[in-house]
């Protein structure tokens, strides 16, 4: 059996505290100032949770599509905020919420990293998990919260998976069970890619490790990857019911809609830096090492090919292996989640490698290493403001409250130019709109049929997202759609030639209002994609639920086993030399 | 330490290096729609190739690139090209994005080749298509296209006087509910309708007066019903009409129904809806040199003028197309993609199609307009 390391001359690891506290002092101040608030999904969310505010048991939000079911995307991070939100207001809640995703991850990236590398290295992995590049990209640029929310839930679970399948410990396989139904419940995509680029290694882990030169028994793995593969399918299958039959019932068939994170980001510089450079960082310095450690350590060869994969696929359209391994889902993912997920995978590495250069040149590479972290994080975090996503800036409030009086609610509306303000609008207002930010949840022809987004970034989709616009406006009738409010006079030639008038001004004039004679009140659509109230008792008490339960069954204090882990893994290897950086 | 790690690390790092050359080489499909067709490979060994390229400079507005890639950008500026392609004043074309675009050649020798450029903008209203016939000419192992240059038209100085009518109307305020006025409609009727059927449905066809002395915002809806008397499906007319009808104007309309037959069709109930409105009866649009081309290839051609003083930056051309005995028999349109100047022409040109422009004998050509910081 090959080591990772020897830890005969290494300093003691950084204390869990101290990394905790590493994380307060750089995600709480950015989070008390809502800097996620200028992401692209970050109001999304908060609008979700708006309706579990109102409505926890009423999936079915009116608020878009003329009506879509919140069923069609997982709930738990969105009815944290809500609940605590009755505390602290939506945003701040959001913040909340976002902030213990934040501290759950070191955790979590420390208790993975455990399994890889010594204590030493997994501290420092965590304390890197804190600066990394990807997650502030995903929390303050792309606003992920079901991401990053999903991902600490299941590191965290996957060393109870390991101690399950290796020693066939009962409470370990309650625990990994639980971390697992409740990460689901808080993103699908992450357990379902999670199980191969993070899962699979743990597999072929405990199929390596040894202990007093024994392996684990062939049938005990066997029989134990399938008892808990089976009753962790069968948790999540009930707890998302409402979403499993939602998305049998209407699966995803429309149109796909282009990606910059589909891009070849040699041929398209500009996204390369927004999905590799960015998210990577100073990683990517790295990268020679996690290769060559990765393949020279048997132990660490599984990690090194679960983050190799999702590497190539997190380099979107730049490799053909996106393409190949996930086929059409290739075409509706974005990308910038795997390369999240390989950084995640790379920190067991990233810690190695910081613990042996800091055995070697010590204060002078402490210094060099917290000048890379600080500089990954902040371009990243720095980048929301560099690439907004919200161009220019403006306030929402006035076009709310026009909407949310003389019965203008009664009908739908639209807006043109305004971004991804269009969830912080809906947030606001009582009145329903045929657009949204959520194109997984969109049943409407005129939207699936054309492979553009949101009718408010029209223009950006060319050809396709003004198609989608025409049929809308054609049938303005049908959805009772007679408001659009457009901040981009772009759109004004479309909207007089079709027979819409001018007919206010908001915000200083820089928002028209157009409204269309002879157009009947809005009335209730998408009927057959209503969930019955029987998936809306499931929806608001068991992806919850299974978090609460988590947490309960996470505090039951486990017996350590600590000195056969430090005598299995890393005590008593001589393969590499103190100090050798790479070998 | 395991034997055989340093080959392993440098197999994964070939075939990392050897995926992501693939992926250069010939993208998949996702990453070439952001890419254009810039490849590593990419080149302009023939005249195609060249014109290939420019097009995809073009579609992804690298105007540096594209500029420079003209064999005789010295007798122009990169802001003079870039504003031939976009239009000198605001316009449809200004925001457009090119869709798609043809490379058709012509004629080639060893030193130069004519080329087709056929580019096909996506503006807010539409597809609209301008073609431009390019020179390429060799240059060393490369070909380099010629730009057919059209610079800007200058308008001499002169004064306009503007004494066209002028609708106001006096709104109750701020809290006027703006669906429903509390003045009597405009008097509008529909002169003539009757459906027809075509490959891709049925479509209604008609005219519809403003019978008032007030200017009316218009629009019609159809609803189709079966013999029983049930509802088939509602449509309006959308841009196939002229919206502002000043008194005694007329406009044609047609109303599109895909994938419904006539047999289908029991009857049909017209819903006209008119509301009153502030108008003006500038801008003044005239029409110059109209022209019907019979089939093959029918069209009606002709030239706008604007004879306002101000920029009209969309026009909107719709064409009602009569037979011998003064019924509609097709209503087509166009929109110019290019701003209208006070009194320099502009040609249009609609296309009939072909088994029904047989039929057509007459002819009658209304003009909307937008202008920007206006209305129509």
């Amino acid at each position: 059996m090959q080591r990772a390391e020897s830890i005969e001359s290494s300093p003691r690891p950084i204390p869990l505290s101290l990394i905790l506290l590493a994380a307060v002092v750089v995600h709480l101040p950015l989070l008390l100032m809502k800097l996620p608030l200028k992401s692209y999904d970050t109001n999304f969310h908060i609008l979700f949770a708006s309706h579990y505010v109102h409505h926890w048991f009423t999936p079915w939000n009116s608020k878009w599509y003329a009506g879509f079911s919140q069923t069609t995307y997982p709930p738990l991070p969105q009815q944290w905020v809500a609940l605590i939100s009755r505390i602290v207001g939506l945003d701040m809640a959001y913040m909340a919420v976002q902030f213990a995703a934040i501290l759950l991850l070191a955790l979590g990236v420390y208790r993975f990293s455990l399994l890889w590398v010594n204590v030493r290295a997994a501290s420092i992995a965590a304390l890197a998990s804190v600066f990394l590049g990807s997650e502030s990209f995903l929390v303050y640029s792309a606003g992920q919260l079901g991401t990053t929310s999903a991902a600490p839930i299941y590191l965290n679970a996957l060393p109870y998976l390991f101690e399950w399948i290796r020693h066939g410990k009962w409470q370990s396989f309650l625990k990994a069970s639980v971390l697992f139904t409740a990460a689901a419940a808080a993103h699908h995509a992450t357990l379902l890619f999670g199980s191969f680029f993070f899962a699979l290694p743990i597999l072929a882990l405990v199929l390596l490790d040894r202990e007093d030169g024994e392996t684990v028994s062939m049938p005990a793995f066997f029989a134990r990857t399938a008892i808990i593969a089976a009753v962790v399918g069968v948790a999540i299958a009930v707890v998302l019911l409402p979403f499993w039959i939602a998305l049998i019932h209407y699966p995803v068939t429309q149109t796909p809609i282009p990606h910059p994170s589909r891009a070849n980001y040699i041929l398209s510089p500009q996204w390369g830096i927004n999905y590799f450079i960015v998210p990577y960082g100073a990683l990517i310095l790295a990268l020679p090492f996690i290769f060559v450690r990765g393949a020279a350590v048997t132990r660490l060869r599984p990690l090194l090919l679960g983050f190799w994969v999702a590497f190539l696929v997190g380099l979107g359209g730049t490799t053909p292996v996106g393409r190949l391994l996930l086929g059409r889902a290739f075409e509706v993912l974005t990308m910038e989640r795997f390369s999240y997920w390989a950084t995640l995978l790379a920190l067991p590495f990233v810690g190695l490698l910081a613990s042996e250069l800091v055995d070697r040149f010590r204060m002078r590479a402490v210094a060099v290493l917290t000048v890379l972290a600080a500089f990954s994080c902040a371009l990243a975090v720095g980048w929301a403001t560099y690439r907004p996503a919200d161009a220019q800036d403006f306030k929402v409030d006035s076009v709310a409250s026009w909407l949310n009086r003389d019965g203008h609610d009664k009908y739908r509306y639209i807006t043109l130019g305004f971004g991804n303000k269009i969830a912080r609008l809906a947030t606001m207002t009582d009145a329903s709109s045929v657009d949204g930010e959520w194109n997984s949840g969109r049943m409407l022809p005129e939207l699936t049929r054309y492979g553009a987004g949101a009718l408010t970034s029209s223009k950006y989709f060319g050809k396709p997202g003004l198609d989608a616009l025409r049929a809308m406006l054609l049938h303005a009738d049908d959805y009772g759609l007679k408001w659009v409010f457009v901040r981009d006079p772009y759109y004004d030639p479309l909207l007089s030639f079709a027979g819409w008038r001018r007919v206010d001004d908001l915000e200083d004039k820089t928002i028209e209002v157009w409204s269309k004679d002879g157009v009947p009140p809005a009335m209730a659509a998408n009927a057959p994609q209503m969930p019955p109230h029987w998936q809306g008792i499931l929806w608001g008490t068991l992806p919850f639920g299974s978090s609460v339960l988590a947490i309960f069954v996470v505090l039951i204090p486990t017996k350590q086993r600590v000195e056969i882990r430090e005598e299995r893994s890393f005590a008593t290897d001589k393969n590499l030399v103190p100090g050798r950086l790479v070998s | 330490m395991s034997k055989g790690g340093g080959l392993f690390a440098a197999l994964l790092g070939a075939i990392t290096a050897t995926l992501i050359v693939i992926g250069t080489v010939s993208p998949v499909s996702s990453a070439s729609a952001y890419a254009g067709s810039e490849t590593l490979l990419g080149s302009s060994s023939t005249p195609e190739e060249a014109v290939q390229g420019l097009g995809d400079e073009i579609r992804l507005q690298a105007w540096d690139r594209a500029y420079a890639s003209l064999s005789n950008k010295t007798q122009f500026t990169e802001s003079e090209f870039i504003h031939d392609i976009t239009g000198y004043y605001p316009s449809l074309r200004t925001y457009a994005t090119l869709d798609s675009f043809e490379v058709i050649p012509h004629h080639a020798s060893s030193r130069e080749a004519d080329v087709e450029l056929k580019l096909h903008w996506s503006t807010v209203v539409g597809i609209s298509t301008s073609t431009r016939d390019l020179r390429v000419v060799r240059d060393g192992d490369h070909w380099k296209p010629e730009w057919p240059i059209v610079k800007e038209p200058t308008v001499p100085p002169q004064v306009i006087p503007v004494n066209y009518l002028r609708w106001d109307v006096i709104y109750r305020g701020a809290g006027d509910d703006w669906g429903a006025q509390d003045v009597e409609a405009p008097h509008v009727r529909i002169v003539d309708m009757h459906p027809i059927e075509r490959a891709e449905g049925l479509v209604i066809l008609g005219e519809l007066l403003n019978e008032d002395v007030v200017p009316a915002y218009v629009t019609v809806a159809a609803t189709l019903q079966s013999k029983s008397g049930a509802s088939i499906a509602t449509e309006g007319s959308f841009d196939k009409i002229s919206h502002l009808l000043l008194p005694k104007q007329v406009t044609p309309f047609l109303i599109k129904f895909p994938d419904i037959g006539l047999s289908q069709v029991g009857s049909v109930r017209m819903a006209p809806l008119s509301s009153l409105v502030a108008a003006s009866a500038d801008p003044v649009i005239e029409i110059q040199d109209q022209q019907l081309t019979p089939a093959p290839d029918a069209s009606l051609r002709g030239k706008l003028v604007n004879q306002s003083g101000q920029v009209v930056n969309v026009a909107h051309v719709l064409g009602t197309f009569y037979d011998k005995g003064g019924q509609v028999v097709w209503v087509a349109d166009q929109y110019i993609d290019h701003a209208l100047l006070p009194q320099t022409p502009v040609p249009f040109e609609i296309h009939i199609p072909e088994d029904l422009a047989r039929k057509v004998s007459s002819q009658r050509t209304v003009i909307a307009t937008y202008s920007s910081g206006g209305s129509q």
